[in-house]
């Protein structure tokens, strides 16, 4: 059973990595005030762009950075639209996240199938053998560890630091900080260009680290699982961290559910992510107040800069 | 010299009608110069894509057919758009629909009777309402946000019907594979044109098209609900209710999309099978917005939609283009559409430098 | 400006399509070039099933070098678009079209019933029609001889399989290999998982983690993509291919794999048409010269005496000698499908829906 427990808790870490990712990426995009449904759009882009750079040039982190450069790219599109053209951020975010499918099916085209050497899983050996952590720490590939890193900067970025306080600021009252002098909409434009950037991360992760190789579609859903994740989470890092590692265990434990035995139909088995999503939404949801404090007030509307 | 947006103090209708067409324009450069950098002859892409798929009746027939499930599921969609409630997930309220016609198709109890295809109808739009009833619930009960719960019903559906036929529903003739048995001559959609595949289902279209039509522009609870979309403060001040609002949104949509499930799988498909729709419901949202939110806009729309689909295969057989150009294109119109469409609210300002003025005296 | 309106432009453009048409057709039979279709499901990639039957269907080009023009669409993954496609093709002079999947099976049937001088041909099909005919691979054969191997290589005697869906392929291929393995190891178990998806390479390293955690030290299953190989290999343990060979990727812990090889199929089917001879059939075969489907290279590391039994009975499942499902054949719940003496017909294995003793995982009942 034992050692059962350090592959499983490895895969659940696994697992939650791409959402991690995604999630605090969109997190910080709403604190700002914009709301980016193209998460699953930006993540595809950069799985894909990940995959060929890899492909390309061998190097996992020159990978994962030119995914980030294509997630940002693809979230300046919908930041053009909705913070300079003052679109609607609801249809520009579902334009996105559609465009971002064509998008990397298209350019996926040569590579649907090809598969990378399986990026070596560094991870960290401790120089002390503690029984549970020393395995477990070191299966680990770095970009989760790199997704702890992540955590700690958005965390203390928000919680701590001038900026995010002006961030905040400006998701929460922006016609306060325009009047204030602080520039709204480039600030916007920042926070939204980092969510595409971290979603295109999280892709990354998934078609170089998880899978490796590329699939028409293969982030299979998981950047809505991640706009979730932040409402689950009412807008805390700390929160989006517990949420994508409880959904990323469940999807884990539903393989170990079918060995066990257990007589459900497995379609159903598959179906529990997709129920636990709507069922936590709707636990924290319920709680209208709470929702109304925890939300940046000017979340999805848009600001016009009055000269 | 500097480019300026500047709000207008009307919304410019011209702007409203000509919007599309711009965005269909700059959508249509953007192939032109893929294709030419994809080393196509961008003159003889546009002619497989545009003009090859409708020259025949055959391929009239195709287009008409591939449109109708987008108009009609767009209509839907557009009542709760109007009302800004996000239904997202068409695709599993038609998957639900196509299940629930399925039911009737395959149940012994309806087998001889004439009024099998009119159950089957009326089955699916009731499945699909049933599945778009759940994010309404839980909207006004719950407050939880309908394009997530939505979303997330759309995988549900689809594993739902994958286990149907799988399981219960595994056509015993069929060698075990997953699909339902072939449903019955009387519970297909008679065919309107012979040798075509284009069925009655799209007079029930055309049928839906009015009654949207007619529920936006010229019924009392139609204003309501956009009311309600403009200014929820205004609403409420009017006594609309928000609540109501959302359940019209949604089983509007519902009811579309149960009702284009039923299209299909009495119509093309003939049966059941694990999977359904080719993305119909999310292809009818970008319908939805090109057309402007207006039936008659939906209707063209649609259209559109369905040219590039059927030019994205015939550009492919005739000339080897890949085949996620479709999406592609239609990703990229509903983006050029949504940033055209500033033009509607802003007018372009060009702001010319100051000009120095010279004091003549006058001698 | 002249105006045209639609039923001018439609009656125009489509008797130029008419004419063109007959021209096109005339042509297909006075000079012998052989118009040929094929339309696959989703991309082509690199390994895969689309892969597979893109190998088939080049070596048809080569087979009969200008003779015969191929129109490949790919990507057409919906029954309501293939139905469509097939039309195009048959009415824009293609002659022999084939169809790579079973969904292509009933739009391709309804097409196949309105254009009677054209050839159909389709992949996994389960019925034919006079101009319309099928062809399967004999897997389970292949699977049979992997299972062979990795009965004899597996130290934990746990197999793990992860599979997609539960379709009759998939069940008669786990039949053969668990057959197999038992044949030469009767303590061996497998394991099985459903991810219940084609498409999510993330889902697929999650079950072979699950199964590896549950003891499973040989792998197999991967119905499209070296991922599950590549899983295996990660955590030290072996994996058997299947569809493509995926060695490539998977470098040292391949044990074989069974491929499919439609090289004659099209080659075959393209033969009869250009000689005029062709006619309807169901063809199902297996390893062997002109068959669908072939073993991948051994491993080095397999052991020379494992490595010669495996071919023994490659021989010997080719001369007939050794039938996979021959009797006595019970199913995992202990009802008995085969007696002793007797082995399972054609269709039986086509419409197979049981697993035999020793595979444990869930298994939907209809």
């Amino acid at each position: 059973m034992m050692d059962m427990l350090v592959p499983v808790l490895a895969a659940t870490l696994g697992a939650g990595t791409p959402l991690i990712f995604a999630a605090l990426g969109e997190l910080v995009t709403e604190k700002s005030g914009v709301l980016n449904l193209g998460v699953e759009g930006m993540m595809l882009v950069g799985a894909i762009v990940a995959f060929i750079t890899m492909r390309g040039m061998g190097n996992v982190w020159l990978g994962v950075a030119a995914a980030g450069v294509a997630g940002a790219l693809m979230a300046l599109l919908f930041a053009f639209a909705t913070l300079t053209l003052q679109a609607n951020q609801v249809a520009s975010g579902l334009a996105l996240a559609i465009f971002g499918a064509g998008v990397s099916a298209f350019i996926g085209k040569g590579y649907v199938g090809v598969t990378l050497e399986s990026s070596a899983n560094a991870g960290i050996s401790l120089p002390i053998d503690i029984p549970l952590l020393s395995p477990l720490l070191d299966s680990l590939h770095p970009l989760v560890y790199a997704s702890w890193l992540l955590f700690a900067g958005v965390n203390w970025f928000l919680s701590r630091s001038r900026a995010g306080l002006v961030l905040r600021a400006v998701g929460e009252s922006p016609a306060s900080a325009h009047a204030v002098g602080y520039r709204v909409i480039r600030i916007r434009y920042f926070a939204t260009l980092f969510g595409g950037a971290m979603a295109g991360i999280g892709g990354a992760y998934l078609s170089l680290v998880y899978a490796p190789l590329w699939l028409e579609g293969m982030v299979a859903g998981r950047g809505w699982i991640a706009l979730a994740l932040v409402v689950f989470a009412t807008w805390r890092p700390a929160r989006v961290m517990l949420g994508a590692y409880l959904f990323g265990g469940i999807t884990i434990v539903q393989y170990f559910a079918q060995s066990a035995g257990i007589a459900f139909a497995t379609q159903f088995m598959s179906m529990l992510p997709y129920l636990a999503t709507i069922v936590v939404l709707v636990v924290i949801s319920r709680d209208v107040a709470m929702i109304r404090r925890n939300a940046p007030v000017s979340l999805g509307k848009p600001f016009h800069p009055s000269v | 010299m500097q480019l300026r947006l500047e709000p207008r103090a009307l919304r410019s209708r011209s702007m409203r009608y000509a919007s599309p067409f711009i965005a269909a324009a700059l959508t249509i450069v953007m192939g032109f110069i893929l294709f030419a950098a994809l080393g196509k002859n961008p003159l003889a892409a546009f002619y497989a894509f545009f003009i090859a798929p409708i020259n025949s009746i055959n391929r009239v027939a195709e287009l008409l057919l591939k449109a109708s499930p987008l108009v009609l599921i767009a209509i839907g969609l557009a009542v709760g758009f109007r009302s800004n409630i996000w239904n997202i997930g068409a695709e599993g309220q038609l998957t639900v629909g196509a299940i629930a016609a399925g039911w009737v198709a395959l149940n012994p109890a309806f087998a001889d009777s004439p009024l099998l295809l009119a159950a089957m109808i009326v089955a699916g739009v009731i499945g699909g309402m049933a599945w778009a009833a759940v994010p309404a619930f839980l909207r006004t009960r719950f407050n939880a946000n309908e394009i997530l719960v939505s979303l997330m019903l759309t995988y549900v559906a689809q594993l739902l019907v994958n286990w149907l036929v799988f399981g219960p529903w595994r056509d015993p003739q069929g060698f075990n594979t997953p699909q339902s048995p072939l449903f019955a001559d009387g519970a297909l959609f008679p065919i309107l044109i012979d040798n075509t595949r284009l069925n009655a289902s799209v007079l029930l279209t055309l049928v839906v098209v009015g009654v949207g039509w007619v529920f936006m522009n010229k019924s009392f609870l139609g204003y309501k609900t956009r009311v309600v979309g403009l200014s929820s403060a205004a609403a409420r001040y009017a006594g609309f209710s928000e609540k109501r609002t959302v359940w019209v949104g949604m089983l509007a949509g519902g009811a579309a999309a149960g009702l284009a499930g039923v299209g299909e799988v009495a119509g093309p498909l003939g049966q059941v099978l694990p999977v359904i729709s080719p993305g119909y419901g999310f292809t009818a949202i970008i319908v939805a917005f090109v057309g402007r939110l207006d039936p008659v806009g939906i209707v063209f729309a649609g259209l559109l939609m369905s040219l590039l689909y059927l030019g994205a295969d015939s550009a492919q057989i005739s000339m080897g283009l890949p085949a996620a150009a479709a999406s592609l294109f239609q990703g990229a119109l509903l983006f050029f559409l949504l940033g055209v469409d500033v033009l509607v609210n802003y007018r372009v300002r060009v702001i010319r430098a100051m000009a120095t003025h010279h004091r003549t005296v006058p001698t | 400006m002249r105006i045209v309106n639609r039923r001018d432009f439609l009656k125009r453009t489509s008797s130029l399509g008419i004419a063109a048409l007959g021209a096109r057709a005339l042509g297909a039979f006075a000079q012998d070039v052989l118009n040929v279709g094929v339309v696959h499901q989703y991309p082509i990639g690199e390994v895969g099933w689309e892969t597979q039957h893109a190998i088939g269907w080049k070596a048809m080009e080569a087979a009969f070098p200008g003779k015969v023009k191929v129109t490949v669409v790919s990507d057409v993954q919906q029954a309501q678009d293939s139905e469509r496609v097939f039309r195009e093709l048959a009415s824009q002079g293609n002659k022999l079209i084939f169809g790579t999947t079973f969904s292509h099976m009933a739009p391709m049937l309804k097409v196949a019933r309105t254009a009677p001088n054209t050839h159909f041909d389709c992949c996994a099909s389960v019925t034919t029609l006079k101009n319309m005919g099928a062809f399967e691979a004999r897997n389970y054969e292949a699977s049979y001889v992997a299972g062979v191997i990795a009965g004899r290589m597996t130290k934990s005697n746990v197999l793990g399989w992860v599979g997609a869906f539960p379709i009759p392929q998939t069940v008669w291929r786990m039949n053969g290999f668990m057959l197999g393995a038992r044949s030469v190891n009767p303590k061996a178990v497998c394991n099985v998982i459903w991810i219940n998806t084609w498409n999510d390479p993330a889902k697929e390293k999650d079950a072979v983690g699950a199964l590896i955690s549950q003891g499973a030290d040989v792998l197999a299953g991967s119905p499209n993509t070296p991922v599950q190989g590549v899983a295996a290999e990660e955590r030290g343990a072996w994996s058997v291919a299947n569809c493509s060979d995926y060695s490539k990727f998977v470098t040292k812990k391949q044990l074989t794999g069974d491929i499919f090889d439609w090289r004659s199929a099209y080659v075959d089917s393209a033969r009869d048409a250009l000689a005029g001879k062709w006619k309807a059939q169901d063809r199902f075969r297996g390893l062997g010269e002109g068959g669908f489907c072939a073993m991948v290279p051994y491993n080095a590391a397999i052991p020379a005496d494992v490595v010669a039994d495996a071919k023994q009975r490659e021989k010997d499942i080719v001369s007939g000698k050794l039938k996979v499902f021959a009797g006595p054949l019970k199913d995992r719940d202990g009802k008995q499908h085969v007696a002793a003496g007797a082995s399972l017909s054609d269709k039986e294995i086509r419409s197979i829906n049981w697993l035999v003793e020793g595979i444990n995982g869930p298994f939907p009942k209809s």
